[in-house]
């Protein structure tokens, strides 16, 4: 079996066997996800060694499906099956109070083995496929407690809402796949020209729904009904990051005029996304919030045309976004709420825990030497050096600068208050798992020139960008640990909280049109009902007119016609009287009758 | 060689005569006798595709004869479009005698009648004479009406007339436009192989042939605005004739449109093939609002049908219109896997509607919620039917959904805006799923049963079935694509 299939086949036969044996699901678990790291990391050496993986499927006539390892895929791969094994390691601390294990455990690795097949697909069928399946393990995973109220809804919007967007990458698709007549994902990026600037603006949109991005960012925050180890997962290195994955895998084929649109829609969302997070009332919705606006970030890199600059910082945010669920969620289970006011002082009651988060929140905020600092200056130094560092660069300050505003406002409130210490179950397992990301979220920077090298492309460097980024940084974090987040926000306050849904946002827009386009089809169903009952009935009442018209006119007739019959029959019994005399007349008479009209039409002929 | 075409076909009506025989019976066997025959029809469905199509034309063709004079005789066989409809037909018979085997009300009928539906849907799908064809199209009329009628629900009566009178009064064009074509054809013979290699009839009289054939296929379909007996049938009918009306018989619509439009009067439906992608793209959009709108779960799965028929009006317009053979072939592909998709997909939720009907003698949405937890077979297999309806990847309509919107984006751009349906189909039904299954059961419904042996019996094999078409769709595609490759017009 090729290493590109077991990446993909570990998770989704353990999967199946947990599903089968409804037993052992930790252990099943942990051994998918185990052998998939194992075969990614494989993948991702063959990479280093210059080695290109591919595995051709049937598929659709003419459209083969295609697994493909390049450098960037294995790399891609490698993080999901790391950062998925880590969350995995600390679910089985986080979930063992739960009563369903087996439907947890098997949902996650379905989620894990479809994210490993849109990272590694190498055709667009199987891109699109593997993308609207990590939306259906979402769909579960965030409803995975659907018995409470809300979560069901909950769950439905994020797969409305990245369904809608889906929609692009359909049109992409079929547009590339036209153009090129090939649906290989390579092939079709040598397509230029209007077909080009179509389909990247339709793939943003889809990027734009899956990543979160304004005005599509308000289902992420929702999504935080799911279990915590679900939140760490999907917005770190799996859900969220197909869009981006996406656009960086894209760049090459994207003309200038899309590259602008992209970059100006990750400046709008880094902002607003991250006054959102500014104003929030909820840990982990803080935390969605900013991971939208990280993202926003990386879509500016994308912008300013160096998808790399992206790719480091999807990488680092993946490992510093799952640390800081992961302390989130120890967190929620010493205090049973991510209310942040119920939250006060939780981390002074687990020093250890905090420090972890600590740490993750300042590689976020861009503090070196930790990991998040280095991504952030590249991205700096691609706005400056981009041809639209005027209208770029300024977005990615001003995303830099709230970053450190919202996680000191979180450390904050996490540092002040008062201690209450409770037991939590399986903290050993949940802390291992954590401590695992969290040094990777430190240390992962020195492992950025290895990447460099590995993709072939280096970063523009600029010292003015590291010292802009710094100072965004340091004055955010001095800002949110000293001022209150409502007089830092001032009059956007109510709006941030509101998520700045425009006019009632996707509800008024989308929701309440569709509902009444069906309401107006309900309407034409009744009346097409109504209309073809009362040809129906206009057909009964003709029907009836003629039974009548029967009853009178053509029964009458037959009953006329059988008494004339039957009086036909008197009369004509009265001939037959026996006498033999008067029957041979008749006979004789009849007989002439007959042969002279036989010779009178022989000599008319 | 086994004549196995005319063996496949004629089994179920020896079966029927085997019950009618044996009418004084108890009922077990009456429904032992409709398995056994349905699942020796299987088999022979099996065997007649592992026997496969030709690259070009009609594979294991049997013929008769029947009345030379007029050229009229027995002609049976399969290409790589009609095949998977004939197997599709097979599995649900089969599956649904499973369900039915609970039918205490009639049973030796209820037998007789689903024999003879079967016999007249394989010989709709096989018959290769026009009469033949027509036969076996009109006589399926006649076993559904006192389908409906005898073992419906509450407003039967209604319903199954509505449904008669409409699709009779829908199919007196297509005899017409059979008689044309007769006419039309030199030497003169209701050999649809001739029509088809050689098309009878050329400009107006052509036109006009379309138009007749268009209406009784429309009726059929069911496409807006024609679609009205649909709902109302559907909401009447037990859980085993809307399965069989929904997967099977919806089919000879399409079937006929693909068989007698497309390939017979090819030119024709060129100069028309915008009129009829807009009727698709509108019956598609049409379809998916329309169900969104209701709290009826089966009226809203019957509305369904009609966006997904609508998918492959447009696929087959789209196959008239295209000029490259490859779209051509590409649309035809994703138009066929599209109905066989259809009768898994939709017959399953039929299925499942029934069962929960079953239970709580009601279909209204609104008054379940939070079964998932207390029937968690019933609920799981909702789910995984509902996400393969709104064309979910992995799933049976995804492979070919993708195809039909494929093909018509390179045809004709601006039709591509029937892709919405995929959200509100996604819509309506993660909104039913929400309504019935998820949140905190209620009391009322907290003793339902889980499904039984029979049922989940009934049902798993359409389950295996949608995620294996959706995952392996070459395993269709293949047969399909030989025939849909190779077409001449």
């Amino acid at each position: 079996m090729s290493l590109i299939a077991s990446v993909i086949l570990a998770p989704l036969v353990a999967a199946v066997l947990i599903l089968l044996l409804r037993r052992a699901a930790v252990a099943l678990a942990l051994l998918g996800a185990s052998i998939a790291l194992l075969a990614s990391i494989a993948l991702l050496s063959d990479a280093f060694s210059g080695v290109t993986g591919e595995l051709l499927l049937p598929g659709l006539p003419g459209m083969p499906l295609r697994l493909i390892a390049t450098p960037l895929t294995a790399l891609l791969s490698t993080l999901v099956a790391i950062i998925a094994g880590l969350v995995l390691v600390y679910a089985v601390g986080y979930m063992r109070q739960d009563d369903e294990p087996v439907r947890f455990f098997a949902t996650l690795l379905l989620f894990i083995a479809a994210m490993q097949t849109l990272v590694l697909a190498g055709d667009w069928v199987l891109l699109l496929a593997a993308w609207e399946l990590i939306g259906l393990c979402s769909y579960l995973l965030i409803g995975f407690w659907y018995r409470r109220s809300g979560v069901g809804s909950a769950a439905s919007r994020a797969f409305l809402y990245t369904r809608s967007a889906d929609l692009g990458l359909y049109l992409a698709a079929f547009i590339l796949i036209a153009e090129a007549g090939s649906s290989d994902i390579a092939t079709t990026l040598n397509t230029g020209g209007g077909a080009a600037i179509a389909a990247g603006l339709l793939l943003l949109v889809a990027a734009m729904g899956k990543s979160a991005q304004t005005p599509l960012h308000d289902w992420l925050q929702r999504a935080m009904a799911g279990p915590t180890p679900v939140s760490a997962l999907l917005h770190s290195a799996t859900l969220v990051a197909a869009g981006a994955i996406l656009l960086i895998r894209t760049t090459p084929m994207l003309p200038a005029e899309t590259l602008l649109v992209v970059g100006v829609v990750g400046g709008i969302t880094t902002v607003v996304t991250g006054l959102i997070a500014l104003g929030e009332r909820d840990l982990k919705r803080l935390l969605a919030a900013s991971t939208s606006s990280q993202y926003g970030l990386m879509l500016v890199a994308v912008g300013a045309g160096v998808p790399l600059a992206a790719l480091l910082h999807l990488i680092a945010h993946a490992a510093i976004k799952s640390s800081l669920f992961l302390g989130a969620g120890v967190f929620q289970h010493g205090r049973e709420s991510t209310a942040l006011t119920k939250l006060q002082g939780a981390g002074r009651e687990r020093p250890r825990i905090f420090l972890a988060f600590a740490l993750a929140a300042l590689a976020l905020a861009g503090i070196p030497p930790l990991s998040g600092f280095f991504s952030k200056d590249a991205i700096i130094a691609a706005t400056l050096a981009s041809p639209t560092a005027l209208l770029l660069t300024p977005f990615a300050l001003a995303g830099t600068l709230l970053t450190g505003a919202y996680m000191a406002r979180a450390l904050r409130v996490l540092w002040h208050g008062d201690r209450q210490q409770r037991p939590i179950a399986g903290l050993g397992w949940m802390a291992a798992g954590l401590a695992g990301l969290v040094t990777l979220a430190v240390t992962l920077g020195a492992a950025f020139p290895a990447i460099e090298t590995l993709l072939d492309s280096t970063l523009p460097v600029s010292t003015l960008a590291q010292v802009l980024g710094l100072s965004a940084a340091l004055a955010g974090l001095a800002l949110g640990w000293l001022v209150p987040a409502p007089r830092l926000l001032g009059p956007l306050l109510p709006w941030a909280r509101q998520g700045f849904a425009i006019a009632g946002g996707f509800d008024a827009w989308i929701v309440r049109p569709a509902f009444a386009i069906a309401r107006g089809c309900e309407r034409v169903e009744r009346g097409l009902y109504a209309a073809v009952l009362a040809v129906g009935r206009l057909g009964l009442a003709i029907g009836q007119a003629a039974r009548r018209s029967d009853d009178r006119g053509i029964d009458g007739l037959i009953f006329a016609l059988v008494r004339g019959m039957v009086d036909l029959g008197n009369r004509a019994r009265t001939l037959q009287s026996g006498l033999i005399h008067r029957e041979m007349a008749i006979t004789v008479v009849a007989t002439a009758v007959i042969l002279s009209v036989l010779l009178a039409t022989s000599l008319f002929r | 060689m086994l004549p196995i075409v005319s063996i496949t076909l004629f089994l179920p009506l020896l079966g029927a005569l085997l019950v009618m025989a044996l009418r004084r019976s108890p009922a077990s066997i009456a429904h032992l006798i409709g398995i056994v025959t349905s699942g020796l029809t299987l088999l022979g469905a099996l065997w007649m595709w592992s026997r496969g199509v030709n690259e070009t034309g009609f594979a294991q063709v049997e013929e008769l004869a029947w009345m030379p004079a007029i050229g009229a005789a027995y002609r049976v066989g399969v290409d790589g479009i009609s095949l998977p409809l004939v197997l599709l037909s097979a599995v649900l018979f089969f599956l649904s005698f499973i369900y039915s085997a609970k039918v205490k009300q009639r049973p030796h009928a209820y037998v007789v009648l689903m024999l003879l539906l079967e016999t007249a849907a394989i010989g709709t799908f096989t018959a290769l004479d026009a009469i033949l064809f027509y036969v076996f199209f009109e006589v399926s009329l006649v076993s559904m009406y006192f389908m409906i009628a005898g073992w419906g629900h509450e407003d039967r009566q209604r319903a199954a007339l509505m449904f008669f009178i409409y699709t009779l009064l829908g199919s007196l064009p297509l005899l017409l436009a059979i008689l044309g074509m007769y006419l039309g054809s030199e030497p003169q013979t209701f050999d649809m192989r001739a029509w088809i290699d050689n098309p009878p009839l050329s400009g107006s009289a052509a036109m006009l042939a379309l138009a007749a054939m268009l209406f009784t296929f429309a009726v059929k379909i069911p496409v807006f605005p024609f679609h009205t007996w649909l709902p109302a049938a559907h909401v009447q009918a037990p859980a085993a004739g809307s399965v069989i009306l929904a997967g099977v018989m919806l089919k000879f619509g399409t079937y006929g449109l693909v068989r007698f439009s497309l390939q017979m009067t090819p030119e024709a439906f060129r100069e028309a093939g915008i009129i009829v992608l807009a009727f698709g793209v509108v019956a598609a959009l049409y379809g998916a609002f329309a169900a969104l709108a209701q709290s009826d779960l089966k009226r809203m799965i019957a509305l369904t049908s009609v966006n997904h028929m609508g998918y492959v009006v447009v696929g087959v317009a789209i196959a008239a219109l295209a000029v490259d053979p490859a779209v051509r072939a590409t649309a035809l592909d994703g138009s066929v896997l599209q109905m066989v998709s259809h009768g898994l997909v939709t017959g399953a939720l039929f299925l499942l509607v029934g069962m929960l009907q079953d239970r709580a003698h009601t279909r209204e949405m609104d008054r379940f919620g939070g079964l998932l937890k207390v029937t968690p077979i019933l609920g799981w297999s909702f789910v995984l039917a509902a996400f393969a309806s709104l064309g979910l990847p992995g799933l049976a309509h995804f492979p070919a959904e993708f195809q039909i919107f494929l093909a018509t984006l390179r045809v004709e751009p601006v039709a591509v805006v029937v892709i919405l349906g995929i959200v509100v189909t996604a819509g309506l039904y993660l909104r039913a799923i929400g309504k019935v299954f998820l949140g905190e059961p209620r009391e009322q419904w907290i003793g339902m049963k889980d499904l039984n042996a029979r049922e989940v019996l009934s049902l798993a094999p359409l389950l295996i079935l949608i995620v294996v078409v959706g995952i392996a769709p070459a395993l269709l595609l293949d047969v399909i694509h030989k025939t849909t490759a190779a077409l001449q017009f």
